[in-house]
């Protein structure tokens, strides 16, 4: 459980992923976004599963990556699980979808978030256009999960060493265990946040419309191919997809279950 | 009744913060634990209560070896208070938020009644009403309740880790004194903190860490004149100390400073 934040925590490495512009790699994660939302079919979703995979490949990342993928296997089995039950037709077919489409959306943002930093992905937002007081609740946001982390490990420590046991009981009592680790974990966050703004706006936050940048963010060559790459790419299964031309091979099924 | 034998542990990806410890802790001692921030003192007390297991050597809290015995057990032992008391809090009331442990250790609910009760007391929280949101509480108090949710299991072992962080003078003095009560019981305390002040006053024995080693165990008294040991590692000896050493008196609180000079000039 604890390695699912590892995937998602930006670190430092001499790649090209790592030195591509934030917008690019944004442009991978809408297109990645929109066409794992948009296709039913297990087959495509899998493909858009696996572009994330090269990716990561190339930034030095596969460890965490991998890491992090292992971790939703919990989420993974309960989507299928709760997908299989709550269909009557294609159940298998669907629960599988609907596995693919999870781990496309959660590996796009693990590519994104393990490559860029929360300053250039602020950077990146506020050049697109969105006002000041957004961009820095997202890469608060973004720098919350490390803290979250570290706090929710404080609190299991102090909860275990009252006594608490956390896999002990049935399902329901094991649900009722977790109420002593997030009661604590929510109120603490709140207040965190509360202190954080109060500590943003002592230092004068929002003052000026416009403040001034350390870091000026340039798209380069390398940024233009890779967001024609991804265009083409996802601009090609969207096109096939909308306009009904996806091959036969794409659209295959899975077979009913009884 | 805790023995450490050879104990080291290391974070993933991170520093050794606990290197080839051994000491042992007996029944009515009060230790303090001293050391500067990432000297692995927090690590050592996570150690003997199971939180973390050692990677080499062995922990052993009532006989029981932490290694191959659930927290849960060890916790029947060792009450340990977190730095932060926010971090330990979640009931909706005072009384179930001391009951927690209680209640985890299958106690009848008249015996946590009368515990929590007890335990409430002793940390100067007994006027308020058991049914009082912890969350209503300042700072202080919630440590308090925090203190009082560990004393109300009546452990062999309290570890309390930085405990007089956000408490006034007064109630670092009453806390002092609950641990002292505890002593004179026969259980141990085991205190983290830079407070030389009530160590000198409270505590009869000092471990000094450095870099996740004991670099030095002994009397009370013995450590905290010892100026130069202490300069050299980069601690403040209390003025009091230094003053006494410049007078040619030999003191180690205010306290007894005042005594020996009015001993000296009658």
């Amino acid at each position: 459980m604890n390695y699912i934040f590892e995937g998602f925590k930006f670190k430092k490495k001499n790649t090209l992923i790592h030195s591509l512009d934030p917008r690019a790699k944004f442009a991978y994660l809408i297109m990645s976004f929109v066409s794992a939302l948009l296709f039913t079919e297990p087959i495509p979703l899998v493909i858009i599963f696996l572009t994330s995979l090269p990716l990561v490949i190339i930034a030095k990342a596969l460890k965490e990556w991998s890491r992090s993928m292992k971790s939703l296997s919990f989420f993974v089995t309960f989507i299928f699980i709760l997908n299989l039950l709550s269909v009557t037709e294609n159940r298998l077919n669907y629960a599988f979808s609907m596995v693919f489409r999870f781990l496309a959306l959660t590996s796009a943002f693990s590519v994104f978030f393990l490559t860029t930093t929360p300053d250039d992905f602020m950077s990146a937002l506020e050049k697109m256009g969105l006002p000041k007081e957004y961009t820095l609740m997202f890469t608060m946001s973004m720098r919350f999960v490390p803290t979250l982390a570290r706090d929710l490990r404080i609190i299991v420590d102090a909860q275990k060493s009252r006594g608490l046991e956390l896999e002990k009981g049935s399902l329901i009592k094991k649900v009722k265990n977790y109420v002593p680790i997030l009661i604590p974990l929510i109120i603490y966050e709140i207040r965190r946040s509360i202190m954080i703004a109060e500590a943003l706006e002592a230092r004068a936050f929002g003052a000026l419309k416009r403040t001034t940048s350390y870091t000026e963010l340039k798209m380069g060559i390398k940024d233009y191919i890779f967001i024609f790459i991804v265009v083409f790419f996802f601009g090609m299964l969207i096109f096939l997809k909308i306009f009904g031309f996806l091959p036969e091979w794409m659209m295959i099924k899975l077979p009913e279950i009884i | 009744m805790i023995e450490l034998k050879n104990v080291s542990f290391t974070y993933p990806n991170g520093p050794r913060a606990v290197d080839n410890v051994s000491l042992s802790i007996g029944e009515g001692e009060f230790v303090a634990l001293i050391g500067h921030s990432g000297a692995g003192k927090t690590t050592l007390a996570k150690l003997i209560v199971g939180l973390l297991k050692p990677e080499t050597g062995w922990v052993k809290v009532s006989g029981l070896d932490t290694k191959t015995t659930p927290v849960s057990k060890i916790a029947e032992h060792v009450g340990y208070v977190f730095q932060n008391p926010d971090l330990m809090i979640f009931s909706a009331t005072i009384y179930d938020e001391v009951a927690f442990a209680l209640r985890n250790r299958g106690y009848r609910e008249d015996e946590v009644k009368k515990r929590v009760v007890q335990a409430l007391k002793e940390v100067d929280l007994g006027h308020k009403p058991l049914d009082t949101p912890p969350y209503m509480l300042s700072f202080g108090e919630k440590h308090r309740l925090a203190i009082a949710s560990v004393l109300a299991t009546e452990p062999d072992l309290l570890i309390l880790d930085e405990p007089t962080t956000g408490l006034d003078y007064a109630r670092c003095l009453k806390l002092m004194e609950i641990c002292e009560r505890l002593v004179r019981k026969g259980r141990s305390v085991l205190i983290i903190t830079h407070d030389f002040g009530l160590i000198a006053e409270y505590a009869g024995r000092v471990l000094v860490m450095k870099k996740g080693r004991i670099i030095r165990d002994g009397a009370t008294r013995e450590v905290l004149r010892d100026v130069e040991f202490l300069e050299k590692e980069g601690f403040m000896p209390l003025q009091s100390t230094l003053l006494a050493r410049k007078l040619g008196l030999r003191a180690l609180t205010p306290r007894e400073l005042a005594s020996a000079i009015l001993e000296r000039n009658p």
